[in-house]
């Protein structure tokens, strides 16, 4: 043992880099070579198991999702805001502060992670844990592609509601927990909104299950195909509007972050909370702001359905059909095409030597062909494109949410909570048999 | 594989997620011991002093009451909902009655000042 100490200390630190990398490539070709010796076992073990082999995928993927989500989130609400106060926001760290979110990531996960002397040590730790789960859990039954969800259940719309519904628990779990009068009374308080903008949620969406006759969030999607016309916000604008104040409420945004009123009650339920365990409440709160916008786009605005019926352009091409071009190809076209990306730069500007051409050659042309592939899944495979789609749709509703953010203040919980039980819930139960009636009278005038 | 067993694996899964997270976060993080004043709770500086989990505001519990009515009322709506292209104008008037009933409930409570935050 101390004879590898000592050789690892005498080590350069490019040594050391060059010395792991070494035995993490042969750590990964002997892990390779043994998939390869065993491929044909593990398959047969696979396809057995087909159902488990999607449900392990599927939650690595929803789970590994939520992290780059909620750090593009941050990093939108930080810039966004920063160029709305006309300030320049992040710009050190990565191009334009891109990365100063993962830094803050990377900073929460080292901080000391602090019990205080009174807390409820178990409570103390569960409370972000349920908080977590209410949010990522929901993310099992959002479409976001075709065939591209976690699981397709018939009552999808109800489960979501009851799952982030659970968020509240969480929060209480944290302010009682706490042993802080600040968290005590910050937990209540979230408390109380939840529920009180939970019941006009919940009740803005029966008008959509109305037309549609299904809780299943798929086939609400399937049935707003076509032109962006047949979306929901048009029969259903009342609805969607309810829908989105409440869904603001519900996710503690702006207007509605009273949870979080550090002018009032010091940080809410998160004041005695540091390190990871804090980290993880903020971390669902950002993962709530993409799910509450994924959920709006999916009843509201078609889901992964393009606003207008795409032009089916399948391109086919078999590699296999190729032969040996194929591998001509695979050769000779990164190098023609760095070449030729890089002639312009050399012959304009002769100053320029004809390695640094070279590299600016090399970076466009992976710029262009990662466009090209991108270009190329987008008009032949569907769940690309409809992953884009519901993408686009999903960050507007992201932008939005910070956009109220750089503009509205914050309301006071007297107006917080008479708005959502004398004006939403009235108004919602109105936009239910409104919308009943509607169905009837249509019904009879066809006959 | 089920649709609960599915949704009890993701369960599983996320909070072995969370508790990797936070145990990794344990490791690498650093702690100091500190003394009697840092595990104090934190109420703007000052000690604490008083019953922490005291008496709270009763509107709390009110609003509590009002949702749980409310809540449950959902379910069935939602029921309802699904099936109304055959219920019609049947279903239309039963719901009705079953809201006016809970509404009456909401106009008592509106009437009482409750709604009012205080």
């Amino acid at each position: 043992m101390t004879f590898v100490a000592r050789t690892w200390n005498r080590l350069t630190i490019p040594g050391r880099v060059l010395l792991g990398l070494l035995l993490l490539g042969g750590l990964l070709t002997v892990g390779l070579a043994l998939l390869i010796i065993f491929s044909e076992p593990i398959l047969e073990l696979l396809g057995a198991n087909l159902p488990l082999v999607r449900f392990v995928a599927a939650a690595t993927a929803v789970l590994l999702m939520t992290i780059p989500t909620a750090f593009l989130i941050i990093y939108m609400e930080m810039k966004i805001i920063a160029l709305m106060n006309l300030r320049v926001g992040p710009d050190r760290v990565g191009p334009f502060g891109s990365l100063l979110s993962v830094v803050h990531g990377l900073k929460v996960l080292m901080k000391e992670d602090f019990t205080p002397t009174g807390a409820d040590a178990s409570v103390f730790t569960l409370a972000p844990v349920v908080t977590y789960l209410a949010s990522v859990m929901t993310l099992l039954v959002i479409p976001f592609a075709p065939g591209l969800f976690g699981q397709d259940m018939n009552i999808a719309l109800l489960y979501f509601f009851a799952i982030s519904g659970l968020g509240v628990v969480g929060l209480l779990m944290g302010g009682w927990s706490s042993f802080n009068k600040y968290s005590l009374l910050g937990g209540l308080r979230s408390a109380a909104q939840v529920i009180s903008y939970e019941v006009p949620l919940v009740l803005s969406v029966v008008g959509l299950l109305i037309l549609a006759g299904t809780m299943s969030l798929n086939q609400l999607v399937l049935n707003q195909a076509g032109w962006f016309t047949d979306w929901y916000i048009w029969q259903q604008p009342l609805g969607f509007l309810i829908f989105f104040i409440a869904a603001t409420a519900e996710a503690n945004r702006t207007p509605f972050d009273l949870t979080e009123a550090d002018s009032e009650i010091v940080a809410g339920f998160a004041t005695e909370y540091s390190g990871m365990r804090f980290g993880f409440f903020f971390f669902a709160e950002y993962v709530n702001v993409f799910i509450v916008s994924a959920l709006t786009v999916t009843l509201f605005f078609g889901g992964w359905n393009a606003p207008f019926p795409f032009p089916d352009i399948g391109l086919a091409l078999d590699p296999g059909s190729l032969g040996i071009a194929l591998l001509i190809l695979v050769a000779v076209v990164p190098l023609v095409g760095i070449l030729i990306l890089a002639l312009p730069f050399y012959l304009l500007r002769s100053s320029m030597p004809f390695w640094q051409a070279l590299i600016i050659g090399f970076v466009l042309f992976n710029v262009v062909a990662v466009a090209a592939v991108l270009g190329w899944a987008f008009v032949s495979l569907e769940w690309v494109a409809g992953l884009l789609w519901f993408m686009l749709k999903t960050y507007s509703f992201v932008f939005i949410f910070v956009w109220m953010r750089g503009t509205l203040p914050r309301v006071r919980i007297d107006q917080l909570m008479g708005f959502a039980w004398k004006w939403l819930l009235p108004a919602s139960l109105l936009n239910l048999f409104v919308t009943a009636a509607a169905v009837i009278v249509v019904r009879e005038l066809r006959g | 594989m089920t649709p609960l067993w599915y949704v009890v694996g993701f369960g599983v899964a996320g909070v072995s997620f969370v508790f990797l997270t936070i145990g990794a976060a344990w490791l690498i993080s650093h702690r100091t011991r500190g003394d009697q004043h840092k595990g104090l709770p934190y109420e703007s500086g000052i000690d604490t002093y008083g019953d922490t989990h005291g008496r709270f505001g009763l509107s709390f519990y009110i609003y509590a009451l009002l949702f749980v009515a409310f809540d449950i009322e959902v379910i069935f709506i939602y029921l309802w909902a699904i099936a109304f292209q055959d219920l019609l104008l049947g279903g239309f008037i039963s719901m009705l009655i079953f809201v006016a009933i809970l509404l009456l409930g909401l106009a008592y409570a509106w009437r009482k000042g409750v709604l009012n935050w205080r």
